[in-house]
């Protein structure tokens, strides 16, 4: 399902991943962890066609330009990266999915309680609100996002990292139930979050161990 | 209050040669003013001009280059000891009390106030006194002359400064719509840079540059309205600030054809209405400048040392 073959980057005259290769198959569960700057984030990008290796392929279900490997995967980053514009809007980024669809992300990421209550509901605006939100509100929004495109492959970036322990347990929980047969990596420093994974790897110094 | 009517008492002296000076200035030229009608009306009725005129003319004339020297000499040198009895009194209390008390701190709590008092005594107070003492002795001086054309100027001038006040206050609702628009605008932008990743793995182009585009449009057109108002009510208010010298031209040209007033008078209503309506204009905007500096002095007298 992803493949990194061989793959450096560089950043800044600084390699931060260096000679990697790691073949992860459909629906395995993977986490990566390491320190602080060890280039986490960075091979999570790669994944995620948001970056181009300097060497070496990154392919994932079968596609190893960055642009279309954007289109085969969901990702969760430790922001939210929420848009000024509607709930509605920052679920589905512009794209037609049934009611019932968005209605169903919106439960499963736990949303429902909070979004009934609002006075417009999943229609509200997030523009004016984007700071009242809390920040297990605003990660579930991303989260229902990443389910509302429901790839493959779902890629995450320590998603529960700004969050008290209650909240991070609640987000962990709702993304493990929806991703019981979806291909996961998982990038976090804190080993309580990777729980029942198939493995766990430490980047150190660029290199997988 | 307290600390004006103290930095008052400290350079009374000064204060009272502004004022005096001040006052001086204005009944010399009115009285100039007077003498010029008396010229105006001996032309007209042909009786001849003397020399004691012409000399009366040169001394109010001499008296008025005086006046204005010592109002800007006293003014000036008033609104500087002013402006420095005020710095030197409160460092001075600061330093009484350095030893129980974080000076820095304290200082910098009002160092804004103190700067902005500071500049208002130095460049604004002397001269805005000078010309509210203009416009009262102005007013009086023109109603004891002829009470018709003295509100024949008065009353257009209130009606234009509240039509002044009422636009500018639509104006500040559309201007405040505005630059809601434009924060929209920029919020949006900036969100789009910090959540690139998202935009790009959830291809949300599309719906990123027609959200762009909407809040661009939106801003255009509240821009749009912004100016088109704008134009509007300058242009208003600039035609309608030409009405009570209009008024005054049509009504005081009438009554020196019918024989009510002389010549003379009505030069004197042209030379001092200018003077007349620029007071009560700009008054709301000395009186909001004066009641910021008495906040900042109230701000600096509360402070806790």
């Amino acid at each position: 399902m992803i493949e990194l073959k061989e793959v450096t980057f560089s950043y800044d005259n600084k390699k931060i991943i260096s000679d990697l290769t790691l073949s992860i198959k459909k629906g395995e569960k993977i986490g990566i962890m390491g320190e602080s700057g060890c280039g986490k984030s960075t091979l999570l990008r790669l994944m995620a066609g948001l970056y181009r290796a300097d060497q070496g392929t990154v392919t994932v279900d079968g596609e190893s330009e960055p642009e279309k490997i954007s289109g085969k995967v969901s990702v969760v980053m430790q922001s939210p990266m929420l848009l000024p514009l509607s709930i509605y809007d920052n679920i589905t980024m512009g794209h037609e999915y049934s009611s019932e669809q968005v209605e169903k992300v919106v439960k499963m990421a736990r949303l429902s309680s909070w979004v009934d209550t609002l006075p417009e509901g999943i229609q509200t605006y997030l523009g004016d609100r984007a700071d009242e939100l809390s920040g297990g509100q605003a990660q579930r929004i991303a989260i229902a996002r990443a389910m509302c495109k429901d790839s493959e492959v779902l890629l995450l970036d320590e998603p529960a990292s700004a969050l008290d322990s209650e909240n991070s347990r609640s987000v962990l929980d709702a993304i493990m139930e929806y991703a019981t047969d979806k291909t996961v990596v998982h990038v976090t420093h804190q080993l309580k979050h990777l729980d029942g994974y198939d493995r766990i790897y430490v980047l150190k110094d660029g290199v997988l161990q | 209050m307290r600390i004006l009517k103290i930095l008052i008492r400290r350079t009374k002296l000064y204060v009272t040669g502004a004022v005096v000076t001040s006052m001086l200035s204005n009944i010399s030229q009115m009285v100039y003013m007077l003498y010029v009608g008396e010229l105006v009306n001996r032309i007209e009725e042909r009786t001849g001009i003397d020399k004691t005129l012409i000399i009366i003319l040169g001394c109010f004339l001499i008296t008025n280059a005086v006046t204005v020297y010592l109002k800007h000499y006293f003014g000036r040198y008033a609104a500087e000891k002013m402006a420095h009895t005020l710095r030197m009194g409160y460092i001075g209390n600061l330093l009484k009390y350095k030893k129980k008390t974080d000076t820095g701190a304290v200082m910098s709590q009002v160092q804004n106030e103190l700067s902005h008092a500071d500049e208002y005594l130095s460049n604004t107070f002397f001269d805005i006194t000078d010309l509210l003492l203009t416009g009262v002795l102005v007013f009086f001086f023109l109603i004891f002359q002829n009470v018709v054309l003295t509100l024949v100027i008065f009353i257009p001038t209130v009606l234009i400064l509240l039509y002044v006040k009422w636009s500018s206050r639509r104006l500040s609702g559309i201007v405040l719509k505005a630059l809601d628009a434009k924060e929209k605008m920029n919020r949006v932008s900036y969100s789009l840079v910090h959540a690139f990743p998202a935009v790009k793995v959830y291809n949300g182009d599309e719906m990123c540059i027609d959200t762009y585009e909407k809040s661009l449009n939106s801003w255009g057109e509240q821009e749009a309205d912004m100016e088109r108002l704008n134009a509007l009510y300058n242009s208003l208010s600039g035609i309608l600030s030409r009405v009570p010298l209009l008024l005054l031209l049509t009504v005081g040209g009438y009554m020196v054809l019918k024989g009510n007033i002389m010549l003379g008078t009505l030069i004197v209503f042209l030379n001092m209405q200018n003077t007349l309506k620029q007071t009560i204009m700009n008054l709301p905007s000395w009186i909001s400048g004066f009641k910021v500096f008495v906040t900042n002095l109230d701000k600096i007298q509360n402070i806790e040392v």
